[in-house]
């Protein structure tokens, strides 16, 4: 499957491969593409690179060598080898969640979901002017969408840590991205929050492809619409994500991974 | 065994023979003080009562004191900010700018505030102006290293993920890294201010402007009622802008930095 023809990739990642500082290889030749539409549930081990892999993707991690290709506009951007105003162009098509918070904890929830879009303002703008009514009303709209614009004008540090992620979620929605990248972004909560953020989540797949990196075989066949599993430096498994244990033990070694 | 007594050895060992030595050199004679009684009680009762009459020559002069420890603090506060961005090694990865940077600072640090001063009033004369520029240099020693740390030390989390998403470097800095960092920077700044009123008031002394200049002429004058006067001018003012400062520190930054 190419960047041609109907089907296009969102983004196509084409043998990258990391070093760690120490030398060690990281991973070796990965290649991936990504529909717009999916939703893609990074499995491994701890240490296996998943966290470096969604880095290389928007460039916090420079991989050794390889490319990444994002095809949001219908015009292929190489994303590696960029650097500067090409580079924060192709970023603020490209979202991005971490484990824990990513909130300014001083700033107003409100506040938090603008930053969403300080990609696409000028830096003169953002730092004399700030955000227009617009834009403003256009925030609300996206915490309203996961259910807490009452809570707009709070501190963001006062949130618990489900309302955080969802205050994270409401910035994706605002920044309108191609592609989603979200670092374990419910390993943190409990199962209740876990399940609240994540059926935030999953529909932002209509307008967009999302790659989570994720600890729970369960969650990943719950929500999402693709499983990717890394084992040793390479992909050892891509496909449905609902993963027999086999699949499993081919990731992660041997053990009951379904039970719990 | 020999743990125990090694503290003990250091101190009968080394350190005492250095006090004492020092002291003899220094020609440290307790006796001249008690000889001195006398004196100093006659310089105290010269100075009473205090010239109260001198106190409205001495509001400007006071004033000037007060402004130019503002004006010193609020120059060194801003661009000790810029130069905390260039020694922090979480805003940029140029290692050589980050170890100049530092290095420049402990320099300044070492530097004592005096000689600043001086060298300032050799520069730009006499009046308020060497004042401003030694304070504003002074604080930057501290204020800088100070602001820098405050500024490592930042959840890197929020800074990261704007630019994930394209923000320029401006941007992070003014909406993830100042609402941060900013309880802290008023903190440093206003102790600095306390240490600033202090060094204002003793700028007058080698003539760069403030209440000092008075205090020394009055006593090279002879006027010990009306440097009195002074003396409790610079009490009160001192006080008055130390509580000035906590006032403002509880009503900006509470208690926050408690948390």
């Amino acid at each position: 499957m190419g960047l041609k023809g109907g089907s296009q990739a969102m983004l196509a990642i084409r043998n990258i491969s990391k070093k760690l500082p120490d030398g060690r290889l990281l991973f070796k030749d990965i290649s991936f593409e990504v529909k717009k539409g999916e939703f893609i549930g990074v499995l491994g081990e701890s240490g296996v690179g998943k966290t470096v892999l969604l880095r290389c993707i928007n460039g916090l991690t420079k991989p050794d060598v390889g490319e990444v290709v994002l095809n949001g506009d219908g015009e292929p951007q190489r994303i590696n080898g960029k650097k500067g105003k090409e580079l924060r162009a192709i970023r603020r098509k490209i979202g991005m969640i971490f484990q824990g918070s990513i909130l300014v904890k001083r700033l107003s929830v409100l506040e938090n979901v603008l930053l969403g879009k300080l990609g696409w303002i000028s830096t003169a703008r953002s730092v004399f002017y700030g955000f227009t009514d617009e834009e403003v009303s256009e925030a609300l709209q996206s915490l309203n969408r996961v259910g807490i614009q009452s809570l707009a004008h709070r501190r963001a540090e006062t949130l618990s840590g489900g309302e955080m992620q969802r205050v994270a979620i409401a910035r994706t929605i605002f920044q309108k991205p191609h592609l989603l990248l979200a670092d374990e972004p419910v390993s943190n909560l409990d199962p209740k929050n876990t399940e609240i953020v994540l059926d935030f989540l999953k529909p932002l797949t209509q307008d967009m492809a999302i790659i989570g990196v994720f600890h729970s075989p369960n969650l990943v066949a719950q929500y999402c619409t693709r499983a990717i599993g890394m084992k040793n430096g390479a992909i050892v498994y891509d496909g449905s994500p609902h993963l027999s244990e086999e699949d499993l033990r081919a990731i992660y070694g041997g053990g009951n991974f379904y039970s719990s | 065994m020999m743990k125990r007594y090694k503290n003990l050895l250091l101190f009968s060992g080394i350190l005492s023979p250095l006090i004492v030595g020092s002291s003899l050199l220094c020609r440290v004679d307790l006796m001249a003080l008690v000889r001195g009684i006398p004196r100093a009680t006659e310089l105290i009762i010269r100075m009473f009562p205090p010239a109260w009459g001198t106190f409205p020559d001495l509001v400007r002069p006071a004033l000037e004191t007060v402004q130019i420890a503002f004006v010193g603090t609020a120059i060194g506060a801003f661009v000790s900010f810029l130069i905390g961005l260039m020694a922090a090694h979480n805003i940029h990865s140029r290692r050589l700018l980050r170890q100049t940077t530092r290095t420049l600072l402990s320099a300044e640090r070492a530097l004592p505030d005096l000689i600043v001063v001086l060298f300032f009033v050799a520069i730009v004369g006499l009046g308020p102006f060497p004042g401003v520029m030694a304070l504003a240099l002074g604080s930057i020693g501290m204020l800088g290293k100070l602001f820098a740390d405050s500024i490592e030390e930042v959840d890197p989390k929020p800074l990261e993920s704007m630019a994930a998403i394209g923000a320029t470097k401006v941007q992070m800095i003014r909406y993830a890294l100042l609402p941060q960092v900013i309880p802290a920077l008023i903190a440093h700044t206003l102790y600095r201010f306390e240490v600033n009123i202090r060094m204002s008031v003793f700028l007058g002394v080698v003539g760069a402007g403030g209440i000092g200049y008075n205090l020394v002429t009055a006593l090279r004058l002879l006027k010990y009622q009306e440097a009195m006067a002074v003396i409790i001018t610079i009490l009160i003012l001192v006080t008055l802008c130390e509580k000035l400062s906590e006032i403002s520190r509880k009503a900006i930054i509470g208690n926050e930095l408690l948390k």
